[in-house]
């Protein structure tokens, strides 16, 4: 986030030109901090249920996946099967939420770009604060179940708070790219929700990637959310340590598409407002 | 009241939009094309001009929203922003979380806001509507709330496009004496306005703009000769 003296080298604005003063990046954390909280309040009075919905909406979206593959295709060989299913989609739904309002999150705000300077990368941000909060609920009410269905705590319950921090990262890279190409070209919008109901079947979600041949195995590789699954499982059900350097590189990659979103906001700060009026 | 250098320079200030037009087509837009002002300490600086001028266009360049395309903006540091009335509003929520919301967006700490919130609510007049949900409120509610906010925030230099008072006739009347004692502090200000008794009434000096280029700087009598001169 550059924030105050972002250096112009556009040839026509000379080297010295110095930029209008924005405000103290800290000014900009607090504000997140306040309008995450402003949003999830707006959001929750606007409903009967209120806070509730934070549980009964995820409850709804398993139970939806669950009618149709435990229950329908019967793909599960037993007991064990909806807390490997639960684990998956409590994990994507993460994902998917915070994806698809984030690469939104800079148009949404056009008329507020339009009216005072606050620097891009604050709006896919309070979108990540937000569903982060949400996922702490899901989370917790994902444990209490498998503390019933699962394993429960074990030594393995070491590494969650990496597994679940790699995620944020992932997450984090992702929005922060999409949320700043996406006003330059809002067509990616479109694509964006195709590829994510593409990639929630081809995750590992609802089935082990395990079970399909090996010349497979390479687009699941690929497929960074399929690792960050397999690492849930491995240390909620199969009380094992998830594969480490799997999970530091995609810790490295999500840094770095996370960084080229940072940049281009920064890069392109005053000429968002340009474009999403 | 003015000192002798410019706070606050621009020099041939051009802002171009580009649109889309079709598939590979894009339009482009020359929303300002050469601009050139400056502002000096605690001046009060008026901008006149017809409709699609560029007025608006200018205060967006001078508060940092948008960037010059050709020509340089010379800010050595000083904050210029809008006064914006219910910016970042959320109709669910009380008039104190948007007032304390909103003043952030305009640049004042949480802090900041906290220690005006009783000076806010006080000037807004909302009494016991402060705690209840800004969906409930009637738009001049909504308004007197908008501006009691707007009126706390201080930038080093403030924008005015237009709006000096706004809800019923005897808030119109306090809001508008507020903001005039504001402009007459020291405070530097850039005032839009079509209202002339108010630009020969506020103004130290005037800017005049016509179809996107500077015509005319200096004193109020001067460029107000000039320009009405001009219209047909």
């Amino acid at each position: 986030m550059n924030v105050a003296h972002s250096t112009s080298d556009s040839p026509a604005s000379g080297a010295e030109l110095a930029k209008p003063r924005g405000l103290p990046r800290t000014h900009y954390f607090s504000l997140l901090w306040f309008k995450t909280y402003a949003d999830l309040r707006a959001e929750a009075a606007r409903t009967y249920l209120n806070f509730l919905w934070w549980i009964v909406e995820p409850v709804l979206y398993m139970a939806v996946f669950y009618v149709v593959f435990g229950v329908l295709f019967k793909r599960g060989d037993g007991p064990e099967y909806v807390p490997f299913l639960l684990c998956g989609l409590a994990v994507w739904k993460w994902f998917d939420s915070t994806l698809r309002a984030g690469a939104n999150a800079i148009q949404m705000n056009a008329a507020l770009i339009g009216q005072v300077f606050v620097p891009k990368a604050f709006f896919p941000s309070v979108t990540i604060a937000q569903n982060l909060v949400k996922y702490v609920v899901v989370l917790a009410i994902l444990l209490i179940f498998l503390q019933f269905y699962g394993p429960g705590v074990n030594t393995s319950y070491l590494a969650l708070p990496l597994v679940v921090f790699v995620q944020f990262l992932f997450i984090t890279g992702c929005t922060f790219l999409l949320a700043a190409i996406v006003p330059f070209m809002p067509d990616i919008l479109q694509m964006v929700n195709y590829a994510l109901t593409l990639l929630l079947f081809l995750s590992g979600i609802f089935y082990s990637v395990d079970t399909f041949p090996d010349h497979y195995q390479i687009f699941f590789a690929l497929n960074p959310m399929v690792e960050i699954i397999e690492s849930y499982r491995d240390v909620l059900l199969y009380e094992r340590w998830p594969d480490f350097g799997a999970l530091a590189l995609v810790a490295g990659v999500s840094l770095l598409i996370g960084g080229l979103g940072l940049w281009i906001m920064a890069r392109f700060e005053r000429v968002y407002p340009r474009v999403v009026l | 009241m003015s000192s002798a250098f410019p706070i606050v320079r621009l020099d041939n200030v051009g802002v171009c939009f580009s649109q889309r037009a079709g598939l590979f087509k894009r339009r482009e837009f020359w929303a300002l094309e050469d601009i050139s002002l400056n502002l000096f300490q605690g001046e009060t600086l008026g901008v006149v001009g017809n409709n699609g001028a560029g007025k608006t266009t200018l205060l967006k360049v001078l508060s940092g929203i948008l960037e010059p395309s050709i020509g340089t903006y010379t800010n050595p540091g000083f904050r210029a922003s809008m006064l914006t009335l219910q910016l970042g509003f959320l109709p669910n929520l009380t008039g104190r979380d948007n007032a304390v919301l909103s003043g952030m967006f305009l640049g004042l700490s949480r802090r900041m806001v906290l220690e005006k919130l009783d000076a806010i609510m006080e000037f807004s007049e909302l009494g016991d509507f402060f705690d209840q949900p800004v969906r409930t409120y009637s738009a001049g509610m909504r308004a007197r709330l908008g501006f009691s906010v707007a009126l706390e925030a201080s930038p080093d230099i403030l924008l005015i496009d237009e709006v000096l008072g706004v809800g019923d006739a005897d808030f119109r009347a306090k809001s508008t004496a507020a903001l005039k004692s504001l402009i007459r502090s020291d405070r530097t200000v850039v005032l839009v306005s079509h209202n002339q008794a108010t630009v020969r009434e506020l103004c130290d000096r005037l800017v005049w703009i016509e179809n996107r280029v500077t015509r005319m700087e200096g004193p109020v009598d001067e460029v107000m000769e000039s320009f009405t001169g001009a219209r047909p």
